[in-house]
């Protein structure tokens, strides 16, 4: 069977799940050493 | 009910070729999900005005979730073991999504009992059920690396916040026009936050569903390729033997591992807990003025996320390879010297601060990936979800004594607002002494002693 797409649907959901969150937090965080 | 057997334990056997990769974004799906727990801070405020009442009264609805996924873990677990993975993540996502819904209506008709029963009840349950759900069946799929199948999972729990901290903030701003996103003290209105709660729980169900269409369990006889048993057994502690969830308890080993956990978790709320008015107080101008920003605290408070979730998936993973208890030895003892040059050196620079907090954190969240992979080497793959789910009250637990110590000490030392690094070294100092104690207990874990494990042909019997 072949689970190729399955595999990049669910990895993907996940990365943009969690570069959303990362990303959203290192803006946030980058304040620390500008401010 | 027949439509729901779908759900069954033996209607999710995984057929001949499926990849065991799709297990750790189901379990992902589900831990990504119920991380939005530690996210609750974002709309307290906004819950604090809509209720007008005080912020004790708004954390209550989190300490009731905390409690209710302590007791539900370990209640729930043997059930979660016998009938599944697919039925228990589908139990979980009915409980948290209900929680919001039911939540949802507290707020829209002022009644704040209706969200105590609501997130922190019903939701609660759900936390608990949804956390263990996926433990073992990514341990029976990853013989070979457990510690990176569960670190991957239990890191989503630490991502989840960071998912929903923005998406909260900017749901709210869209759903209530004065409500601004960038400023941490910004209040939503209670139409924005009925609404946020049914998105959250709406969102979150369907999020939770591809996670319950997606994981399967190995066949009995799976092996990944290439993979021999006989490598694994060779470790120190490792065991090839099954101990049930009612025989683990009575083991030293298990209560020696509960200490552990919950000085390991004690040490790292309490950076946790305090962490935005911490780094305020320990750069205090002469002038009582803190040098660090509002804004820059709430970054760090999100910079310590990003190691807590790192550490879950870095250092779980690295225990695949040193070993369980060398890594619990690395993660108290060099949390020993973190905690004690945070107290002593970490008022001198911002870098050498965050720095030390973050190994801190980075520890706290390997701490909690590493234990189901500790447990599966002492008790073996049998019962390991239904003894992590008992370990867990060690959690509930550190959740009520990290933030005891810290602000019993904080609360002698004066007032919020005026503190300095030095009143915070009585409470840094204990919790050395607590990561002593955790030091000293994995170094007393020894291999379970026979007369707890189960006869093959019993364990055999069970698992039919």
């Amino acid at each position: 069977m072949n689970q190729t797409p399955r595999l990049v649907i669910s990895w993907l959901l996940v990365a943009v799940l969690l570069g959303y969150g990362i990303i959203q937090t290192l803006i946030t965080a980058a304040k620390i050493f500008t401010s | 009910m027949a439509i729901l057997s779908v759900l069954d334990r033996e209607h999710t056997v995984a057929p001949p070729g499926y990849s065991r990769w799709l297990i750790p974004p189901a379990a992902l799906a589900v831990h990504l999900c119920i991380g939005q727990a530690y996210a609750t801070s974002v709309y307290k405020t906004s819950l604090v005005k809509h209720f007008d009442t005080s912020q004790t009264a708004i954390g209550v609805i989190f300490s009731i979730a905390i409690v209710m996924l302590g007791l539900s873990a370990a209640i729930g677990g043997t059930w979660v073991e016998r009938n599944g993975p697919r039925k228990a993540m589908f139990v979980s996502a009915c409980f948290w999504a209900t929680g919001f819904l039911v939540g949802a209506l507290g707020i829209g008709t002022g009644q704040l009992w209706i969200v105590y029963l609501g997130y922190g009840f019903i939701g609660g349950i759900g936390l608990g059920i949804g956390y263990i759900s996926p433990v073992s069946t990514l341990i029976k799929w990853f013989p070979d690396r457990p510690g990176l199948a569960t670190g991957l999972a239990i890191m989503g729990f630490g991502g989840g916040a960071l998912v929903a901290s923005p998406l909260s903030r900017q749901l709210l701003s869209l759903y209530d026009d004065n409500y601004d996103p960038g400023n941490s003290a910004s209040v939503a209105g209670g139409g924005a936050l009925v609404a946020l709660f049914l998105t959250l729980g709406i969102g979150y169900f369907v999020i939770m569903m591809f996670g319950v269409f997606n994981i399967r369990v190995p066949a009995d006889d799976w092996r990944p390729a290439g993979f021999d048993p006989a490598t694994v057994k060779q470790k120190a502690l490792v065991t090839t033997n099954t101990v049930s969830a009612a025989n683990a308890i009575k083991t030293p080993q298990f209560w020696c591992l509960w200490v552990v956990l919950f000085c390991n978790v004690t040490a790292g709320i309490g950076i946790l807990e305090q962490a935005s008015p911490m780094i305020q107080d320990f750069f205090r101008g002469d002038d009582g003025k803190s040098t660090v920003a509002v804004a820059a605290a709430a970054g760090f408070v999100g910079l310590l996320s990003i190691f807590n979730m790192a550490g879950r998936f870095g250092w779980s993973s690295t225990s695949d390879v040193i070993g369980r208890k060398p890594i619990y030895a690395m993660y108290l003892g060099v949390g020993i010297i973190a905690y004690f040059l945070l107290a002593t050196v970490g008022h001198n620079s911002t870098v050498i601060f965050v720095l030390l907090a973050a190994v801190i954190l980075s520890f706290y969240g390997g701490g909690f990936a590493t234990v189901p992979a500790y447990l599966r080497d002492l008790f073996g793959t049998y019962q390991v979800g239904a003894i992590h789910g008992r370990l867990l009250t060690a959690w509930s637990a550190a959740g009520i004594a990290g933030p005891l110590i810290i602000n019993g000490f904080l609360d002698r030392e004066g007032k919020p607002g005026t503190l300095t690094a030095e009143a915070y070294r009585p409470a840094l100092f204990t919790m050395v002494g607590v990561l002593a104690v955790g030091f000293v207990a994995n170094l007393l874990i020894r291999p379970v002693a026979a007369r707890f494990h189960e006869r093959s042909e019993s364990t055999m019997e069970a698992a039919k």
